[in-house]
């Protein structure tokens, strides 16, 4: 995996704006054919934009993950739908939503009418219905298997096509880790351990067919954090939170199992969705966890005001030789564009912490679905030249 | 006025949520369905509240929160401007006058433009305009038509401004409160809407300050710390569409400054302070002014606190501005430390954080802490609350580190 060596590179989590065309497509169901076609085209498009945009490590913008409507937050991981066999779908348990999967959450019962009006916006503004409404209604009743050999094989030669039309040396594929899928309610496996064991050999088929691809892995883990508000905050039970964690970390590293390490990053944040985000766990709690995970890359958010005070962490916690910090030093989280001289300031303190060879600056969370078209591609812009400002002063 | 000589203190910068029982009461006196007793007394009741809450929270520096400004609904950018329409003699509503443009200024060769050709509304014109991009008070709402100017502009509001400030005084008293303060419009910041009567826009400036100095005056003989509005300074630089030079802005502020100072002659400086920002929506903000351009202006105000905002992601590098400028000896820094432009709630460290970036600039008994803009009609009320919160904790930590 490329480093900053010379000057500070840039690159992003994910999700970037899909072309209106491209969401209709997926929405009314289209065939295989022209649901193809359209994407290779798109894929191009996006790829081409990164690079104009000054991005170093592109991607597909997920775009072979549906995305039904302008606003969806969920694509990063309801793709993995169609792609996995041994799920039954549940009517009503859909209706509850992610309600249905948590123990209590203190952010959900301390913002209760927050989040009461945000979810009657969130239903007028996705007209088409987020990619998440159909996973709610999932539930394991037969043993998992990746059927998604088909979709992960046109996912990879769209990317490849677009990298090499535009001359890219380093582009990244995101997939979803053991501990998201592993949320997903289970009636056949016996314990949650083996649940997850299986989800984690499942979903591997997917990792080696991107690294075989010569793309960097990015496993998108935001359950690995997320998950202390949704299943241990009631409590504040961190030690509980903790052994979980750690099982959710041996789980994905053997989902790593002989997966070159220095192929790998590995996203956590903190849910993207644009609540007060009080009742987060803090990183310096999981850090020495998040540092076991078999990865080369740690892409952790650090550009929204519940996070960015933890760039400090990295004063005290030493990243082992080798290894690279990728922070968020723009954010999905305000429509407010960061100023370049900001993102240069987030970056020159990260650089300063772990060294500035072992930093790649990114955004907090992928853009698409989350800001505006529009603002999502002046974010990179943003990030970009903050970036170069930040190479004069560390590369003086 | 108090500041920071035991601990950093906390403040705010004016507008907070309106209870929907007050909502109510605001849209039944608009259609002149209002019963006064009854909104009198809700109105009462809900200041009463409102102070209590924020000595609760722990905001040093309270007031009514704009209580006494009228706003009907939820989500409502412009109450703390467009109540002085009603304590205003010499405007009209504008359905039977046909529109007019901004006048060419008399003093630089520029003038300001409409609301959507802005420069930031124009460079990010699909944004602004889709209804779902998220942005709250979006394009078609903000672009109602304000009273228009027809004639000499003369005060009339001194028995609502008494009111508000009898009301403001009784809860800081029940409350245990010490120090309150009151918001008020600058000058330049109420005189840019359309105007038929005056000659020039400094004409209408200069009108705008004689007229609006008997609220000022008003404010500081009950005893309360007077805030003057200001979002025009900066905000206006992105009106003008092209970009202007630069010493064409300042020479067109310059002369909006001094009525603002001539409305405030003879005031005691110590017993105000001075907000600027740089306009409170949810947009880009990519045209914004840098402070480092016009810092030298603000500090020409005669007011003793700077209210600026550096909680946002536009502004929030421009603590450093402080490192280059002298902060003139007795004169105090308000800065923005939480901001109504994002959803999540700060960190109480990020807020320790950037209050001791300040501090250690510019002295801590020199720092209020505050928030960028006022939290009410711009943010869901339970995150306004939880942002006040982590207001006041954060200043807890900072002054731990502060002072030891």
């Amino acid at each position: 995996m490329k480093r900053s060596t010379g000057r500070v590179l840039t690159t992003h989590v994910g999700s970037l704006p899909r072309p209106d065309d491209l969401m209709a497509l997926y929405r009314d169901n289209a065939s295989d054919e022209s649901l193809h076609l359209r994407l290779r085209s798109a894929i191009g498009d996006v790829v081409r934009r990164q690079v104009e945009s000054g991005i170093d490590v592109v991607n597909d913008g997920e775009f072979g993950k549906a995305m039904r409507s302008a606003m969806d937050f969920g694509a990063w991981w309801s793709y993995v739908y169609p792609r996995l066999a041994g799920y039954e779908l549940r009517e009503e348990q859909a209706k509850k939503g992610r309600a249905a999967w948590t123990f209590g959450s203190k952010e959900r019962k301390e913002f209760a009418e927050f989040y009461a009006a945000e979810a009657s916006a969130a239903a007028t503004a996705s007209q088409g219905g987020t990619s998440t409404a159909r996973l709610y209604g999932l539930t394991c009743t037969a043993p998992v298997k990746y059927v998604g050999h088909t979709a992960i094989k046109r996912d990879i030669e769209n990317l490849t096509a677009a990298v090499r039309a535009n001359h890219v040396e380093d582009a990244f594929m995101t997939a979803v880790s053991p501990a998201t899928l592993q949320i997903l309610p289970n009636e056949y496996y016996k314990s949650r351990e083996d649940y997850t064991f299986a989800l984690a050999e499942a979903i591997r088929e997917e990792y080696k067919a991107i690294v075989d691809a010569g793309f960097i892995l990015q496993i998108d883990d935001p359950a690995l954090v997320d998950i202390y508000d949704w299943w241990f905050s009631m409590n504040d039970d961190l030690t509980g939170y903790r052994k979980w964690a750690e099982f959710q970390v041996e789980a994905v590293n053997h989902a790593l199992q002989g997966i070159p390490e220095d192929r790998v990053r590995f996203h956590i944040c903190w849910g993207s969705w644009h609540g007060p985000h009080k009742g987060d766990v803090e990183l310096k709690d999981v850090v020495d966890l998040l540092l076991k995970v078999k990865a080369q890359g740690y892409s952790v958010e650090a550009g929204n005001v519940r996070h960015e005070h933890e760039w400090k962490v990295w004063q005290n916690t030493k990243l082992p030789d080798g290894k690279l910090v990728v922070p968020g030093v723009v954010s999905h989280a305000t429509n407010v564009l960061e100023h370049p001289e900001l993102v240069a300031d987030r970056i020159v303190r990260f650089a300063k912490a772990v060294g500035r060879e072992n930093v790649i600056a990114s955004t907090d969370c992928g853009l698409g679905g989350r800001v505006h078209p529009q603002l999502a591609w002046a974010k990179l812009q943003a990030l970009t030249e903050g970036a170069r400002l930040a190479t004069k002063q560390l590369w003086p | 006025m108090r500041r920071s000589d035991q601990r950093i203190i906390t403040t705010h910068v004016g507008s907070l949520s309106r209870p929907p029982e007050l909502l109510a009461l605001n849209a039944a006196r608009r259609s002149g369905a209002a019963d006064t007793s009854a909104y009198v007394k809700g109105l009462t009741a809900a200041v009463a509240a409102v102070v209590t809450k924020q000595r609760e929270v722990g905001i040093d520096v309270a007031n009514d929160g704009e209580f006494g400004k009228p706003m009907s609904a939820a989500y409502d950018y412009g109450a703390w401007w467009n109540y002085a329409f009603e304590r205003l003699e010499g405007f009209e509503a504008p359905d039977s006058i046909p529109e007019s443009e901004h006048k060419k200024s008399a003093v630089a060769e520029l003038s300001l433009t409409t609301f959507a050709r802005r420069r930031d509304w124009q460079q990010f014109s699909e944004f602004y305009h889709d209804p779902t991009s998220g942005l709250v008070g979006s394009a078609p709402a903000r672009r109602q038509r304000r009273p228009v100017c027809v004639g000499p502009l003369r005060y009339k509001g001194h028995a609502q401004t008494k009111a508000d400030i009898d009301r403001l005084k009784s809860a800081l008293a029940q409350a245990g409160i010490e120090e309150g303060f009151m918001t008020s419009v600058a000058p330049a910041s109420f005189a840019r809407g359309e105007d038929l009567y005056y000659k020039t826009e400094e004409d209408f400036v200069a009108a705008a300050a004689e007229a609006i100095r008997e609220e000022y005056q008003a404010i500081i003989d009950a005893g309360l710390v007077l805030q003057i509005d200001d979002p025009s300074l900066p905000d206006n630089w992105d009106m003008i569409n092209p970009e202007p030079p630069l010493e064409e802005f300042k020479k067109f502020s310059r002369v909006r400054i001094d009525a603002l100072n001539y409305a405030l002659r003879s005031l005691p400086e110590d017993r105000i302070r001075y907000h600027i920002c740089w306009g409170s929506w949810h947009g880009p903000h990519t045209t914004d002014i840098a402070l480092a351009d016009i810092v030298d202006l603000v500090l020409t105000v005669r007011a003793q606190a700077y209210s600026v905002e550096a909680a946002n992601v536009r502004h929030e590098h421009e603590w450093r501005v402080w490192q280059d400028v002298k902060l003139p000896d007795g004169k105090i820094v308000v800065p923005g430390i939480v901001s109504h432009a994002t959803n999540v709630v700060e960190h109480p460290r990020l807020v320790a954080d950037r209050i001791i970036r300040f501090a250690k600039i510019v002295g801590r008994e020199n720092v209020i802490a505050s928030t960028d803009c006022g939290l009410g009609g711009r943010i869901h009320p339970q995150i306004a609350w939880a942002k006040l919160q982590a207001l006041a904790e954060g200043a807890k930590l900072a002054t731990g580190e502060l002072w030891r």
